[in-house]
């Protein structure tokens, strides 16, 4: 148990402290980082069915080779952050094994079918670019000793999935006629979905544990920032719409659509012509997960039973 | 519930270049030497490691702190267990 309290924790670590043990959290502390590291293994493992399944797309032996790799990256990220919730005795077998697919903290852009090669590498470009922008401030900013250490691999794995995303959103784009239809169709639909992953505006965001906890160093809307800074520029430079521009006189990037808003998985298509929805209704669709979750989920443990009962 | 797979945990540490220091990357779960030696490497593939080894959790004994991983190691812990 920490021998400080709350307010005398979250002091010392704004002063640079940094916890190396679970016995040094506050309840406060380990609730908000338990929090966060459930949904960094949960998306890190989410997205490795996702990418499975669209690597079948792969045009060649050496794209095979390379979508695999990020494959494998991913499921050790999740299992390393897996196995950092074990030693706060949060238990693994209930995290991955235990629970309904829906109770799962992934962001719902890995609930979607990713259908074809450009999906693919577009999920590579925005989504593992999100997660370079969200796991790349807990690196800098996190007062959990283990976690800064572990955000090493991650974060320079995650680089690579990038550089991956962006050579191939290149290669379509510059081959024009249905590749560059096909990849605008992707971002069409990636580029809100990302968008809406870094969650709540900060005006509606009433408090974060995960601020004062030193958990993270930016907020939903500067993260939000941080992507747009380099995804628009990169698509602009390919020649592809986005739904967003920088602005001069606010020195800030802004959407161009109502947001946020509805969306329909089963078109791909996100209703802008409907408006502007409340953040509850938000909720709503994240919690009923999107049409893929039960297969993703089923697919990284339908087996487990069985061999699991013939080594017992 | 699935049954687990009787798997403990192996702690990570390497060594990236010659004449610098061996450190601890990680850990990782496995049901016994062979397999965390495979897991370990498979896992931690970012560098291309000159050495790398695994220790088994319970084998690391602190020397001056009682808390973290390694405390339940400690000869007290021991005899209260």
């Amino acid at each position: 148990m920490s021998q400080y309290t709350e307010d005398e924790l979250k002091a010392k670590i704004h002063g640079g402290y940094i916890l190396e043990s679970p016995e040094e959290m506050t309840p406060g502390y380990r609730k908000a980082i338990i929090v966060q590291l459930t949904v960094q293994a949960d998306t890190e493992l989410m997205s490795a069915p996702a990418y499975w399944l669209a690597a079948r797309h792969a045009p060649s032996t050496n794209t095979q080779v390379s979508a695999h790799a990020i494959i494998q990256d991913e499921l050790a990220h999740a299992n390393i952050a897996y196995r950092l919730l074990e030693d706060m005795g949060v238990s693994k077998e209930q995290l991955v094994y235990g629970r309904e697919p829906h109770e799962f903290k992934h962001p719902y852009g890995f609930d979607q079918p990713l259908d074809n090669w450009a999906e693919l590498v577009v999920a590579n470009g925005f989504f593992d670019r999100a997660g370079i922008c969200l796991l790349g401030d807990v690196h800098r900013n996190t007062s959990y000793g283990p976690l800064k250490r572990a955000l090493v691999k991650v974060d320079m794995e995650e680089t690579f999935h990038l550089r991956h995303g962006e050579v191939w959103m290149r290669r379509l784009a510059r081959a024009g006629g249905a590749a560059t239809e096909l990849l605008q169709r992707c971002v069409d639909w990636m580029f809100p979905m990302t968008i809406e992953w870094f969650g709540l505006p900060d005006d509606l965001k009433r408090h974060s544990g995960q601020l004062n906890y030193k958990l993270k160093g930016l907020t939903n809307d500067e993260l939000r920032q941080l992507w747009m800074s380099s995804t628009v520029p990169l698509c602009e430079g390919l020649g592809l719409k986005v739904p967003a521009h920088y602005d001069e006189e606010r020195e800030e990037y802004v959407l161009e659509y109502p947001f946020p808003c509805e969306y329909d998985p089963e078109a791909k298509r996100w209703l802008f012509e409907d408006g502007e929805i409340t953040w509850q209704a938000v909720f709503e669709r994240w919690k009923g997960r999107g049409p893929m979750n039960e297969r993703y989920v089923e697919s990284v443990r339908r087996s487990r039973g069985a061999v699991g009962s013939w080594l017992n | 519930m699935t049954p687990p797979l009787g798997e403990s945990v192996y702690e990570v540490f390497a060594r990236k270049n010659r004449g610098e220091p061996l450190r601890h990357i990680g850990y990782v779960d496995a049901p016994g030497v062979e397999l965390a030696r495979v897991y370990a490497w498979k896992t931690y593939d970012e560098e291309n490691w000159f050495e790398m080894c695994v220790v088994p959790r319970g084998a690391v004994i602190p020397v001056n702190r009682p808390e973290g991983p390694w405390a339940r190691n400690l000869p007290e812990a021991e005899e209260e267990r």
